[in-house]
């Protein structure tokens, strides 16, 4: 069976190391999802918090996000690939800009989602902007920013396989393999691998959202979290978004 | 490419080989029901580069234009591809080479000139259920480019003369290169060329392989010999005294069942006209700055041609 | 500009293909989502299950899935088969967990009113529980359409991707205009969809067009 001789071909010590190895290959691909999300993150957070805690640019980010969500990534790549040549960072970009709708989609609909009279209170109490931003809105809003970390994590991981087509290695490069050489066995153990990596990753990051957010939260949004474990596509939630927005 | 895999593949194409026979008998395929005049219907396919696109559009124009209803599948990729896409009948024709034909189907094959490998494919297609027609006098092989500067620095004239440099280069070229017989194994068997890395640019020798090659993220390239870049770029085309890369004469390739002598005349004749002077400046108009369709590419040339 | 007028019927021809490839995962998820998210929402048990298996199958690659499915399936290589199925595949892991939502976001006391008044439950179903699932329904099958005709272009790696075939095209010629125009293709046939979809919602749902609750109720709501 496939599935077996996939799984055999993967747990073969002779594929491990060396050129075309599993693991030096797994590390790559977790180096483009490190930087690509890294990226997206800097840029990402940022702007969700600016426009879930102010309120503006709302609409523009929305629609801007929405159509970002449409770009097909792997033209997008090829494009820039023709004036910068081959190389890391054209990929990095592209998995950035993958990255950054569902970032800004948690972030911001985390901020929006913080009752205005728990605002409204801090801000009696005198709190500052910043303090309202960094003591009330953030950790309130942490189970969706995380979600739409999560999501981009997952896109992140699935996508970079196309690495492998554009003189990168990483995870894809099984895919491709199994592509050019019509081997069937190689696609499928590259298919577990990236599926076994995504869900190792959206297991690690759940595991940092109960550690991270603070009890009461948890407790209060039971329901978000509980949902979240399964928040492969937060841009399902982001879509819900876009028609109340 | 490690022993278990050819293996495997060859053992997968036998098995499609079979099993695409059986199914072509079971299926009789009834043409022409709707009481039209055409003769029947062909897919051609195309392995994904642009020169691939061009003769795919020539051969189907040429017989669109003798009343076969003509619809193309392009870009289908490697030979490991589109030899089961053929067999399985999802496409009818191909266009291909004629070396990489013969090795891809037959490693063991030491055919080396235009006559000895047509020579010897018929034998080699048949147990496949595929057959070709006659091959173009164009050829377009698969080359090991280097740059100008890159060959004066280090002496290059011959695919040998990289054997003292090999440990510090590295050959970029399509995934399927390496396992193919002028990848790793000839290079290694025939030149002693070993111990150098690889990078898969999986762009057949394209903008990506090019980019590469001039900044020197790699130093040996596989590009087509009838690609312009290469005059372009005067880059120098490593010598292959000893043949390790066959005559690879443009050929289309059919599934036996869809090959008659009424289809293999008419693309007999596009193919009787093909030089490499022609191949060379079909593939320039395709580059050029309109960058015209492949259709438009190959409809210009027939009526030029007086194909159409 | 000049290159797209002079190869119109290429491209035209490619975003039929495009428009044709896509279209039937779209409705092919919405439907399958449609007892998928009623039966999740209505056991728990099932939930779970399906939620696992369609994140799963959401972790593979597109690409994984075009390339390997010819041999799960036992289709020819080239069939488009592969990619549509493929594609549905997608739609529906993504629509499945928000269909559920869906059917969750219809109140309580409204499926008990149903039920009061002698409703069955199939007719309670399609005149009650289904329109007002629908809004939320339909905020899920436009994310499901902007992605299916985004993702699709992967598959012109195995010959199948319809406006993909410009990307790998138009990189191999070394020509960015070409793929530009793929990418512009590719992104207005997503905003059609979307418009599409936006209007099909404004007919049939009257009255989700001014959303009565405040866009923020909606908003938590959507994301609980």
């Amino acid at each position: 069976m496939l599935f077996l001789e996939a799984l055999a071909f993967i747990v073969d010590p002779a594929n491990l190391l060396g050129e075309k190895g599993i693991l030096p290959r797994l590390v790559d691909h977790l180096l483009y999802t490190g930087l690509s999300l890294g990226v997206a993150l800097l840029i990402g957070i940022p702007v969700g918090l600016i426009i879930g805690h102010t309120g503006k640019g709302k609409n523009l980010v929305i629609a801007l996000t929405g159509s970002f969500r449409a770009l097909p990534t792997f033209g997008l790549l090829l494009f820039i690939i023709l004036f910068t040549g081959l190389g890391l960072w054209p990929l990095v970009f592209v998995l950035a800009v993958l990255a950054i709708p569902p970032i800004i989609a948690g972030a911001y609909s985390g901020l929006d989602s913080v009752n205005r009279e728990t605002i409204d209170s801090a801000r009696a109490i005198g709190m500052t902007e910043w303090q309202i931003l960094g003591k009330v809105e953030i950790p309130l809003a942490l189970p969706l920013i995380l979600g739409g970390i999560r999501s981009a994590t997952l896109q992140i991981i699935a996508t970079a396989t196309i690495a492998g087509y554009v003189g990168l290695t990483g995870l894809g490069r099984f895919l491709i393999e199994g592509l050019a050489y019509h081997d069937y066995t190689i696609a499928f153990a590259g298919a577990i691998l990236v599926a076994a990596l995504a869900l190792a990753a959206d297991g690690l990051l759940a595991l940092v959202q109960k550690l991270v957010v603070p009890p009461g939260v948890s407790r209060g949004s039971a329901r978000t979290t509980h949902r979240s474990r399964w928040n492969f596509r937060p841009a399902v939630s982001t879509g819900t978004h876009i028609t109340g927005g | 490419m490690p022993q278990h895999m050819k293996r495997r593949i060859i053992a997968g194409i036998a098995a499609l080989g079979l099993t695409a026979s059986l199914a072509a008998c079971a299926s009789g395929d009834p043409l022409g029901g709707n009481g039209s005049a055409d003769l029947g219907s062909l897919t051609i396919g195309s392995q994904g580069f642009a020169e691939s696109d061009i003769l795919a559009q020539l051969y189907g124009q040429a017989l669109a234009a003798k009343g076969y209803k003509i619809d193309y599948a392009p870009s289908i990729g490697s030979r490991e591809t589109f030899i089961p896409a053929l067999q399985d009948g999802s496409i009818d024709l191909i266009p291909d080479y004629a070396g990489n034909l013969l090795y891809g189907a037959d490693p063991k094959a030491t055919a080396t000139s235009t006559v000895d490998v047509m020579a010897a494919l018929p034998a080699v297609l048949e147990p496949l259920g595929l057959v070709v027609s006659d091959a173009a006098q164009a050829e377009d092989s698969d080359a090991l480019v280097v740059t100008k500067e890159f060959a004066a620095a280090n002496k290059l004239e011959s695919i040998g003369d990289l054997k003292p440099i090999a440990k510090d280069i590295t050959i970029g070229a399509n995934t399927e290169f390496e396992g193919r017989s002028y990848g790793r194994s000839g290079l290694e068997k025939i030149y002693g060329v070993t111990g150098w890395k690889f990078k898969a640019i999986d762009d057949y020798g394209g903008p990506g392989t090019l980019s590469d090659l001039l900044k020197g993220n790699i130093q040996v390239a596989d590009i087509y010999t009838t690609t312009p870049s290469i005059k372009q770029n005067d880059l120098v085309v490593l010598k292959d005294p000893l043949n390790m890369i066959a005559a690879q004469n443009v050929v289309p390739l059919f599934n036996k069942d869809s090959y008659s002598v009424a289809i293999a005349n008419v693309v007999n004749q596009v193919s009787n006209r093909l030089t490499t002077a022609e191949l060379m400046d079909l593939n320039e108009i395709s580059a050029g700055d309109s960058k015209p369709s492949p259709e438009k590419v190959a409809k210009d040339w027939l009526t030029k041609m007086g194909l159409l | 500009m000049q290159w797209l007028w002079e190869n119109r019927d290429l491209v035209f021809g490619l975003s039929l293909e495009h428009v044709r490839l896509s279209v039937i995962p779209i409705i092919g998820g919405f439907i399958a989502c449609i007892p998928l998210g009623w039966l999740a929402n209505r056991f728990r048990m099932t939930r779970a299950i399906q939620l696992t298996i369609f994140g799963i199958l959401f972790t593979i690659p597109s690409l994984a899935l075009f390339v390997t499915l010819p041999s799960v399936l036992g289709t020819k290589i080239l069939n488009p088969i592969n990619v549509v199925v493929a594609l549905t595949i997608y739609a529906i892991a993504i629509m499945v967990r928000g269909a559920a939502d869906a059917f969750a976001s219809v109140p309580r006391d409204v499926i008990e009113s149903a039920n009061a008044v002698g409703f069955s439950s199939a007719s309670r179903f399609w005149t009650v529980e289904f329109p007002l699932a629908g809004p939320v329904l339909l905020a899920n099958l436009r994310v499901v359409s902007v992605t299916t005709v985004s993702l699709l272009s992967v598959g012109a790696l195995v010959g199948n991707g319809a406006l993909g075939y410009l990307f790998i095209n138009g990189y191999q010629r070394d020509f960015p205009t070409e793929i530009m125009i793929g990418i512009v293709f590719t992104l207005v046939i997503a905003v059609v969809f979307d418009q599409i979809l936006v209007l099909i919602g404004r007919i049939l749902m009257p009255w989700a067009r001014r959303p009565r609750r405040s866009p923020r109720a909606l908003m938590v709501r959507g994301a609980a």
